[in-house]
């Protein structure tokens, strides 16, 4: 997977709100821990009303920055539950796709590996066929499929990926 | 032919493959507070009150998690529930547990218990040093390593009401050292059950509670 993007960039944006969170959270402790002793030695003390503004403003902040990271985190699983149904629609389309076409289990198989990416050779390795019998499937596949090659094979359901993705992001 | 967007919570029965960051944190981090404050630190030396104070940051950032955190965070996910607690127990002893979408009733009671009683200690703890922080207990020995006692009579502690505070903390102490006690025992019992529950769920518990693992996470 290449899914770097977004979802990358809110991984390590939670990561940065929970380190946050954490310092900020200790140090409201201690302050709060300060001024109470502060407190109790000079009640009087014009300190007070200063410390209690800034304590209840440090304390909003430990609560705004918990459900800021709480918003994250809810984006980010949207965001991996978005490409879990796109990532099932996708093999749902190109299992539905090869039944059409009338691929052979064996085709089925070698039109998945080829899908992925792997190169003749890979292919036949994975198999355990030799590159002749793998390359004679392919092109009996593109040629049921009605296309001119790999590229064209592969461009057919990145077509689909792409019209279904943005409608699943919606 | 694309299904309809599926929320997080629809899968809710299903507990998480990996615990949120504030979870783990906050679990790992009280557990080295246990530990050191119950092993490694001397009581009521400046080590063991920093650990402590660091404990309740930890604590007081959990309890809030389970306010506003996400879905499987929150208090209301796994409520205290004595009855399923048994309930549950019994299923685990049959060898086939039920699934939850958060602690079993069984570990939920274990995480109340565990909580609770860290607020004991931290409280007890408090008491004793009279609510002085670790800055404080630090320069306040420093003074009396110097030579000067006078550091260890706190303003508002000196005349009448002396007795009646010397009281409260031998109470404290007491309790203090009772409670910490307790949560050894209870987190044996803690990390026996997640271990008989791991092997009869088949599935390791305590990887969620780290890493997760990169499988878990693409799925
Ligand atoms: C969070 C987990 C904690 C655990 C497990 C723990 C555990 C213990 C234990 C086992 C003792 C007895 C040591 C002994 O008998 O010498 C002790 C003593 C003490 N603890 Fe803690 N403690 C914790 C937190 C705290 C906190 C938060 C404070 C203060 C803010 C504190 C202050 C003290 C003091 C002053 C003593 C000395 C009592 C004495 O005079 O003997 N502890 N603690
Ligand atoms: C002093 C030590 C420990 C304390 C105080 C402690 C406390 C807790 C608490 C309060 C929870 C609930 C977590 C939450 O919702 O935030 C929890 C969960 C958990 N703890 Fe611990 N724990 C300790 C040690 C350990 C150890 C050593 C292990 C590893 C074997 C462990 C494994 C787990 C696991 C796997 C869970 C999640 C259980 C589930 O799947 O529902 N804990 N613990």
């Amino acid at each position: 997977m290449t899914g770097r993007t977004p979802q990358e960039a809110r991984r390590r944006q939670t990561a940065a709100l929970v380190a946050f969170l954490l310092v900020q959270t200790l140090a409201v402790v201690f302050f709060i821990g300060d001024v109470i002793g502060d407190l109790r030695e000079d009640p009087q003390s014009i300190h007070f009303i200063f410390e209690a503004l800034v304590t209840g403003a440090l304390t909003l902040g430990v609560v705004f920055g918990a459900l800021a990271l709480r918003r994250t985190i809810d984006l980010l699983r949207a965001q991996e539950a978005a490409l879990d149904v796109a990532r099932g629609a996708l093999s749902d389309v190109i299992e539905a796709q090869f039944a059409a076409w009338g691929l052979t289990p064996a085709e089925r198989d070698v039109g998945l590996l080829a899908l992925k990416g792997l190169d003749v050779a890979e292919i036949a390795e994975v198999r355990g066929a030799a590159q002749g019998t793998v390359r004679a499937q392919l092109t009996r596949i593109y040629s049921k499929a009605g296309v001119s090659g790999r590229a064209q094979f592969a461009a057919y359901f990145v077509e689909d990926l792409m019209g279904q993705g943005l409608k699943a992001q919606a | 032919m694309v299904a309809p967007l599926e929320s997080p919570f629809s899968r809710a029965r299903i507990a998480p493959s990996l615990w949120d960051p504030v979870i783990r944190i906050s679990h790992w981090g009280l557990a080295l507070v246990v530990l050191s404050n119950a092993i490694l630190t001397e009581g009521g030396s400046t080590l063991h009150v920093l650990a402590g104070w660091i404990g309740i940051g930890l604590l007081a950032l959990r309890l809030l998690w389970g306010i506003v955190g996400p879905q499987e965070a929150r208090f209301s996910a796994f409520p205290p529930n004595p009855l399923a607690a048994l309930r549950h127990l019994r299923q685990l002893a049959q060898g086939r547990p039920e699934e939850y979408g958060s602690h079993n009733p069984a570990g939920a009671m274990m995480a109340y218990a565990l909580w609770g009683l860290l607020a004991v200690v931290i409280a007890t703890g408090l008491v004793m040093t009279g609510g002085r922080t670790p800055m404080q207990v630090a320069a306040d020995q420093a003074a009396v390593a110097s030579g000067d006692w006078s550091a260890l009579v706190k303003p508002g502690e000196s005349g009448d009401d002396e007795d009646e505070n010397e009281g409260w903390k031998d109470a404290a102490e007491e309790v203090h050292e009772v409670a910490a006690n307790l949560i050894l025992f209870l987190v044996l019992l803690h990390v026996a059950g997640v271990a008989l529950e791991s092997r009869a769920m088949g599935r390791n518990l305590v990887r969620p509670m780290l890493t997760g693992s990169d499988k878990d996470r693409r799925k």
